[in-house]
């Protein structure tokens, strides 16, 4: 089971959490600060697995961002490592070509498709075509109420 | 700014746009978050960053209090809201707007609150309770996609004690001609499971019908569940074996619709799933693993192909095969498997061939000493983590003649090692091993 995913920029600035567990927020932000320092610090070959306290840590960086996912310890890594490949394709689908300022400016967006791909700290939907076809259900929905909405008054 | 000159220039870009993705709002260079994140970036100092978010929660929290406040404003504000608390500056202030954003506001207004609500409130939250009955109006709704977020903010949280009333809720969703609803249900399901396993005894038999259904999406959300089920009881679950080995037949012989392929793959989650169900149901019982060998085999072989995911298909696999009941040729292939991992200059694959072998090594500890000379180089590996692993895998198959060697290794281990849980959990091994063998 995942217990949390955290998205942060090559400087440790946070763009998306999202914690699969309760958590106060001091544990909260000890956990964030904690993970940007060990990623931050790797060596560009070593690989991508981490041990913190009874968690591994699976990071990926993908230009600018580092995507750092904790499972528990009888998870498979290599999985957790699609896992995060996986969510990077559905971003890029959904956003076209998708860049750290994408997901900056529209992290809501990221928030959602990440619900709608992983559950509780579990893979959902592993169909690239279901998720984006939510998306885009209650995206077209919003499409039409914007423009109705911005229709000009005079 | 008045409100015609605004609106007009929201459409702007909108109407300018040369590409109209789904994707990428265009709102985001005049909206109030854009510059929100745009000022945040040209300030230097973590001092000029607090102050400006102080003065926009001061101005957010204004507003969100005012009676004026429409509720597409309100999404707005709970948007900056949410980035501000991201950052580390708390905002509980908006808790109760975003519960009440998602009972009053409309499609996408409810979308954001209850996205707000799954960010900011946990389980043990107190204003939970609240979101109790707009849950259950949204779980009647005739709209689609209200019952979809309904369903998806109940599977992130919910109050054990409200399970009662929102349980023949759900499980009437299990019923539902979309199948998305019907997945979505299932989790609602796992979720109650995890937090209270005895309200959702009686509905066992409902599982197993959605084990059964034609959608695969449904499918794969049961089999969490099972999974779970069959780590606490395996044995009253053994009669399911063949229709966990047909499935896995079916989804490696590639029946399952193209969409579940990633990267030529068909659908490694779910395959993952499967052997680690087999893997437990096939644990100490010969007959049910005799069932599992032959799809195994075939999983096996249908994983050659060079992409991540396959090994991670493969890794699972040999688990697999060494945790049930032992078959010779399996047990072979497997081990060439891990010979592989280890073996190859892929560091991801090295750490994956060092885990397995500490795994397999008790049953096998001849495997271990075929590789010995890989998994003396990897001792000295400059990847910190390569050398705790193999550290691992060597105090799996210590014995007299190399104690020795290997606490000294330990040893020196320690004094690079920084992280305080790995030096307990190492410092306790180099304990056991000297009560072990007293004499060193």
């Amino acid at each position: 089971m995942m217990r949390f995913l955290l998205l942060f920029s090559r400087q440790g600035k946070l763009r998306l959490q999202k914690w699969f567990t309760p958590m106060t927020e001091r544990e909260k932000k000890k956990i964030t600060r904690d993970m940007t320092t060990m990623v931050l610090s790797r060596q560009p070959r070593s690989c991508n697995f981490l041990h913190w306290k009874d968690l591994k840590i699976i990071y990926k960086r993908y230009a600018s961002l580092y995507f750092c996912l904790a499972i528990e310890n009888q998870e498979n890594e290599l999985i957790a490592l699609e896992v995060i490949h996986r969510y990077v394709e559905l971003l890029d689908k959904y956003f076209g070509n998708v860049c750290e300022l994408d997901i900056i400016f529209n992290f809501e967006k990221a928030y959602f498709i990440l619900d709608e791909f992983l559950m509780g700290g579990e893979i959902q939907e592993t169909s690239k075509q279901m998720v984006n076809r939510s998306i885009e259900a209650s995206d077209m929905l919003q499409e039409t109420m914007e423009e109705y909405m911005s229709k000009p008054a005079f | 700014m008045s409100d015609v000159v605004e609106k007009t220039l929201t459409a702007l870009p909108g109407l300018l746009s040369l590409d109209s993705q789904p994707g990428s709002t265009k709102l985001s260079s005049s909206s109030k978050l854009g510059n929100l994140i745009r000022g945040i970036t040209e300030l230097t100092s973590k001092h000029e960053e607090e102050k400006l978010i102080q003065l926009e929660l001061t101005s957010i929290k204004e507003q969100v209090s005012s009676p004026n406040t429409s509720m597409r404003q309100m999404k707005e504000l709970m948007v900056r809201a949410i980035y501000c608390e991201m950052l580390g500056y708390e905002s509980s202030f908006s808790y109760i707007h975003a519960i009440k954003l998602a009972q009053q506001g409309t499609a996408l207004e409810k979308r954001v609150g209850y996205l707000a609500v799954s960010l900011f409130l946990n389980e043990s939250h107190e204003l939970l309770l609240l979101l109790v009955n707009t849950v259950l109006k949204d779980l009647q709704s005739t709209n689609l996609i209200e019952v979809c977020m309904a369903l998806t903010v109940v599977s992130q949280m919910f109050p054990k004690d409200m399970i009662p009333a929102i349980l023949p809720l759900v499980e009437e969703k299990l019923n539902h001609p979309k199948e998305i609803i019907r997945r979505k249900a299932v989790l609602a399901l796992y979720k109650f499971y995890l937090i209270a396993p005895n309200q959702v005894q009686h509905i066992h038999n409902k599982f197993r019908k959605a084990l059964c259904d034609k959608d695969p999406g449904v499918m794969t959300a049961s089999l969490h569940i099972y999974l779970q089920l069959i780590e606490e009881n395996p044995e009253g679950y053994k009669d399911l074996t063949t229709s966990f080995v047909t499935i896995l037949k079916q989804v490696v012989g590639g029946k399952l619709p193209m969409d579940f392929n990633y990267h030529s793959v068909p659908a490694p989650w779910l395959q993952i799933q499967l052997l680690r169900i087999l893997c437990l149901l096939g644990k100490n019982d010969q007959s049910t693993s005799e069932i599992m060998y032959e799809v195994l085999d075939e999983s096996l072989r249908r994983a050659e192909i060079n992409h991540n995911i396959t090994y991670a298909i493969l890794f699972e696999c040999v688990k697999c095969i060494y945790t049930i009941h032992p078959k010779s040729e399996l047990l072979e292939k497997a081990a060439k498997c891990i010979g592989n991992f280890v073996l190859s200059p892929k560091i991801n694959l090295k750490y994956l061939g060092l885990k397995a072998l500490t795994y397999v090594v008790q049953q096998d500890p001849k495997l271990a000493l075929q590789h010995q000379m890989t998994i003396i180089e990897c001792l000295d590996h400059p990847d910190l983590i390569i050398k705790r692993e193999t550290l691992e895998l060597l105090f799996r198959i210590t014995n007299a003649q190399n104690v020795t060697v290997i606490v000294d290794k330990m040893l020196e281990f320690l004094r690079v090692n920084k992280d305080d849980y790995t030096t307990i959990d190492l410092v306790g091994k180099v304990a056991e091993l000297a009560e072990k063998y007293p004499l060193m």
